[in-house]
């Protein structure tokens, strides 16, 4: 098993280093966009997955470490000697000592409230920033160049794909290392049962502020990458959407493993490079997706594919199969007739043909290389007969699963896992 | 004077506002531990629907149907969605919620486009009620508060003096108890959770007619109605009112002041070096007054863990 995980490993630091110089300048970038997510998601996943603490402010993090390298970088320009690579240094450096101010904060409540203190201290500086211009360049935010150094002149975005490659996969290591540490474990205790580790005689609020300080940390590292990729910051990088971004890579990829969160960001940064360019409702499908999982496979992928992995030798693969079909064929009618309809709406109400609506032209719509009457009622009908049929086979096949999937294992994760199949 | 007057009265009309929103997180709060995020995306539904509807009837018809649309959809979204993963724990209904609330606001992107819509009040309220120092004060302004008085009233006689809110607070002290004694538990979960939507949707409806109404709406409002929940107290119905009350004067005072440390220090000699240091020190009021409620926030934490009126937890 270990000689096969060693391998699996092997295998994906030799993709990861051989295979972008082949691609394009969008692919290297978007990479570099998956590298910087999975590196956030696991910081975060640190807090929520391994402390139980559920934070809807780590934007804050991320943000102090892309301005703390932004002004590194300009120190940089002006002179000042350090390796362009080391850089994101200051990230973590500031995204230690942030972390550790406002997680003292934080860890005074537990719970939703936790998570409401980290929202709010996130909204501070999304306040302030706009109007400090000394440290966060004001409304227009700070821009730098990458200087050469070492050799290497940082002008191609493969560059700093390998710089950000190597933060990642020393940082990610670094906090695999952090759970195999004593200190590792009391992070699990103090989710599963803090007033036990009272008892045992730890100060459990300033272990809990040195989990968040952590985790600020190597949040503030991954906001540092990005500062270091995109040469500029703006106080927008503090809004609640950078903050929901993370949260969503992490349940999307599964919080109870280690390596879910880094599954559900390359997931959806690829998702966001792919769908963006080809509609506008690509965030309400992010939405739908993280809904989904959320009801039915609340451990995400990475949980779902380690239920079928620790099952393997039990499951009647055999006659799994035919019911695994049905279930993906009535997931794809099912997202088939949601897209449908969604990028029918999304033609139909968009600014310019309701301009020409209310002039009388009722236009036909061209989409997936068709025309289609929007006042034809069978346009609306017809995909909504798919979604509906789609939902009655997952519906219907969801017993049998069930059923082959019995045997003390626990019947809701198996049954509930098969509705994101198609949706995802 | 002047300005003491106009910023009391401003504020306390937003303080009315923001408890109109939070009234019904408090409740569902409490009554089911339930903190849910799109709770302010009610409050945005409440608007476009309130929007939609007065375009096809009158302004009164969408007052009176977008709440009762608002609160069949947070009864449907309890019904098969949030009952689903309670077993999983709060967290989770939370995460859930967050969910729910990305898919409102996208989906009000996508059929409403990502602009405000003029949604107004009609003709017949917007005169002034009277002048304060030579300025015209908009009726409509007092009309919300107006609203959210009788609503606070309503909320406050409906749980303690009819046998629905017996019934309410009994199955949410005690559920099994209350369950024992024949009533339907989920179904009473079900019903305060469609109320509370629809006392959200209320203040959509209300507040969307002068406050623009756009896809931003709920999470501009969605923060701040959590930090009242805080400041206020767990599940407290008067802790949300005063915490309303207290960010919203707040929050109108800071706007019109342009104090800052630097001129604090002023009369001390050190005004001159503050403001070249600049920063924190130069910054005005003013120009920070969307962070007061959160540093109030972080005052009640650190002297009132509980918030001003929760038990202690």
């Amino acid at each position: 098993m270990s000689g096969k995980k060693l391998f699996l490993g092997l295998l994906a630091a030799v993709l990861l280093v051989a295979v972008p110089p082949f691609l394009g300048l969008g692919w290297q970038n978007a990479l570099t966009n998956v590298l910087i997510a999975a590196l956030f998601a696991t910081a975060f996943n640190l807090l929520m997955g391994q402390g139980g603490m559920l934070s809807f402010g780590h934007a804050a993090y991320y943000g102090i470490g892309a301005f703390a390298v932004l002004h590194l970088m300009r120190a940089v320009e002006g002179g000042l000697p350090f390796p362009t690579a080391l850089l994101p240094l200051a990230g973590g450096l500031a995204g230690l000592v942030a972390g550790l101010g406002a997680g003292y904060f934080a860890t005074l409540r537990t719970g939703v409230y936790f998570a409401l203190v980290t929202l709010a201290l996130a909204e501070l500086p999304h306040a302030l920033a706009p109007h400090w211009e000394g440290v966060f360049g004001g409304e227009s935010g700070l821009s730098s160049m990458r200087m050469p150094s070492m050799g290497l002149d940082f002008g191609s975005s493969l560059q700093v794909y390998y710089v950000a490659l190597g933060w990642t996969v020393v940082c990610v290591a670094l906090l695999y290392a952090y759970t195999r540490t004593p200190f590792g474990r009391l992070t699990l205790a103090l989710r599963d049962n803090e007033q036990r580790v009272r008892f045992m005689g730890f100060d459990a609020h300033a272990a809990k502020t040195l989990v968040f300080g952590v985790s600020a940390m190597m949040t503030g590292i991954a906001g540092g990458l990005l500062a270091l990729s995109s040469e500029t910051a703006n106080y927008n990088i503090f809004s609640s959407h950078v903050s929901a971004q993370v949260v969503l890579h992490v349940f999307v990829g599964g919080s109870g493993l280690f390596f879910g969160p880094v599954i559900g960001a390359t997931v959806l940064t690829l998702f966001s490079f792919l769908a963006s360019e080809m509609t506008r409702a690509w965030l309400l499908y992010q939405g739908i997706i993280f809904t989904l999982i959320m009801l039915y496979a609340p451990t995400g992928i990475a949980g779902v594919v380690q239920a079928h992995i620790a099952a393997r030798h039990r499951l009647p693969w055999g006659r799994l199969a035919g019911p695994y079909a049905v279930a993906a064929i009535g997931g794809l009618l099912a997202a088939a007739g949601t897209v449908f309809v969604v990028q029918m709406a999304e033609h139909v109400f968009s600014q310019t043909y309701r301009a020409a609506a209310a002039q009388g032209r009722w236009g036909d719509v061209a989409l997936f290389g068709l025309t289609w009457a929007p006042h034809n009622p069978a346009t609306w009908l017809a995909p909504l007969a798919v979604f509906a049929l789609g939902i009655v086979i997952l519906r219907r096949v969801r017993a049998p699963i069930a059923r082959l999937w019995h045997g003390g294992e626990d019947e809701a994760d198996t049954a509930a896992s098969q509705p994101a199949h198609g949706a995802a | 004077m002047e300005f003491l007057i106009t910023s009391l009265l401003n504020g306390a009309i937003y303080g009315m506002l923001l408890f109109m929103v939070s009234a019904g997180l408090t409740l569902i709060f409490g009554m089911m531990g339930v903190l849910n995020f799109a709770h302010a995306s009610f409050y945005m539904l409440g608007a476009y629907f309130a929007y939609t509807l007065s375009g096809l009837f009158n302004f009164w018809v969408g007052l009176l149907v977008a709440p009762l649309l608002v609160g069949a959809v947070g009864m449907l979204i309890e019904r098969y969605m949030l009952r689903r993963v309670h077993r999983h724990g709060h967290a989770h209904e939370l995460l859930l919620t967050f969910g729910i609330a990305l898919i409102c606001e996208e989906l009000v992107k996508l059929f409403y486009g990502d602009f405000p819509v003029n949604y107004q009040m009609p003709a017949g309220l917007n005169f002034s009620a009277f002048t304060v120092f030579g300025a015209q004060y908009p009726f409509y302004r007092l009309f919300i508060g107006m609203v959210a008085l009788v609503m606070f009233a309503a909320l406050l006689l409906v749980l303690t003096r009819t046998r629905i809110g017996i019934v309410v607070r009994g199955a949410e002290r005690l559920p099994k108890m209350a369950e024992a004694l024949g009533h339907n538990v989920p179904m009473i979960f079900m019903g305060v959770f469609g109320a509370g939507a629809a006392l959200a949707g209320l203040g959509g409806a209300v507040a969307g007619a002068f406050f623009p109404t756009n896809p931003n709406m709920a999470i501009d409002l969605g923060v701040i109605v959590f930090v009242v929940v805080v400041v206020g107290g767990l599940g407290s119905l008067a802790g949300s009112l005063v915490a309303s009350l207290l960010i919203g004067v707040f929050t109108s005072f800071a706007i019109g002041l342009d104090w800052s440390i630097a001129r604090l220090l002023a009369p001390l000699g050190l005004g001159d070096w503050a403001q070249s240091v600049g920063g924190p020190l130069s910054m005005t009021l003013s120009s920070v007054s969307g962070a007061v409620p959160f540093m109030l926030m972080l005052i009640i934490l650190l002297v009132r863990p509980a918030g001003l009126m929760g038990a202690k937890n």
